[in-house]
């Protein structure tokens, strides 16, 4: 029987990874149904999915083959640089270095960068715009699947973590159908710098599981990881917004 | 071809969104494990120089990349 402590943050950081990926794979499908229509749309849609179920199939069960402690340190080590990666830019949005990221900025942009691609091509337009969808649905599916498979694998926890990403997927659909616009309102950076933060825990849980660290509190330590980070990334935050001066 | 590349280069830049964050990441992940492996501590100590050390490089690697954009010389990307 699936224990909350262990299953918890693996359903949590899937599912909120995952609905920060879909928005923006959502935002590139709208563009393409809008201007082409939802024909092209849907099937560059399905054959991206079909290529992420393959690419699942097929590498899935090679999971199994891999030494524990091994698969722990290379996924530990591949979600540290993930992780803290999507925190400093999180961070970095939060202190106002960077811009946020912006759902109806990128509608526009894509979708002026599409009709462009169109004008300039021979080739048929829907084709061109199905290959658009086609392509933001398997870049971001790619970032959801390697989620999954890292804070599931480690601990046999890859169903939970697999519903928790589907979970996200139906939400943002639902969403998304219901108001047919880029889904803007979606707090991204906040969505994101958490999910930073848990995948920064799980990066240093699972690499030092990896090397035979025993964790004092086991799972419950996790908890305490996405604490700190969390801490870490707000006061980087905080401590960026204030001007920065140059000593000379 | 186009799709293959944009995969690989997207794939790449998942884990190597910064080159230096990425060496300095690599590089405590590897004195945690010389800790662990190669002394007499107990696999604790390394465990906490690990999350320490990761720590200190986010709060380190926001603070460069903010001075970064700060400073004249850089222009914003």
């Amino acid at each position: 029987m699936l224990e909350w402590s262990t299953a918890g943050p693996a359903v949590g950081a899937a599912f909120l990874a995952s609905i920060v990926e879909v928005v923006e794979a959502f935002t590139i499908v709208l563009v393409v149904a809008t201007l082409r229509g939802w024909k092209p749309a849907m099937l560059g849609t399905g054959a991206a999915l079909f290529v992420l179920a393959a690419i699942v199939v097929i590498l899935g069960p090679l999971l199994d083959q891999v030494p524990l402690h091994l698969l722990q340190l290379v996924i530990g080590v591949l979600l540290l640089l993930f992780g803290i990666g999507w925190l400093r830019k999180a961070a970095l949005r939060a202190g106002g270095v960077i811009p946020l990221h912006d759902e109806d900025a990128i509608f526009a942009k894509e979708t002026a960068g599409l009709t462009a691609e169109v004008e300039r091509r021979q080739t048929s337009q829907d084709w061109i715009a199905g290959i658009a969808a086609f392509k933001a649905v398997l870049l971001e599916g790619l970032e959801v699947i390697f989620i999954v498979i890292a804070v599931g694998a480690g601990r046999g926890m890859l169903w939970p973590a697999s519903l928790g990403a589907l979970a996200a997927c139906a939400l943002v659909l639902l969403v998304g159908v219901i108001a047919h616009r880029p889904l803007a309102r979606v707090p991204e950076n906040t969505l994101k710098f958490g999910v930073g933060v848990m995948l920064s825990a799980f990066g240093v849980f699972w690499t030092g599981e990896g090397l035979g660290v025993d964790w004092p509190g086991q799972d419950l330590a996790l908890f305490v990881f996405a604490a700190l980070f969390l801490v870490a990334g707000l006061t980087a935050a905080r401590i960026v917004r204030k001007p920065i001066e140059v000593t000379v | 071809m186009n799709i293959l590349k944009d995969v690989f280069s997207e794939l790449f830049s998942m884990f190597v969104a910064d080159a230096r964050l990425t060496a300095t990441i690599l590089a405590t992940v590897g004195l945690a494990a010389v800790l662990i492996d190669a002394t007499s501590l107990p696999p604790l100590a390394g465990g906490l120089v690990l999350l320490l050390g990761c720590i200190a490089v986010l709060f380190l690697s926001v603070r460069r990349e903010a001075k970064r954009r700060a400073s004249p010389k850089s222009g914003s990307y």
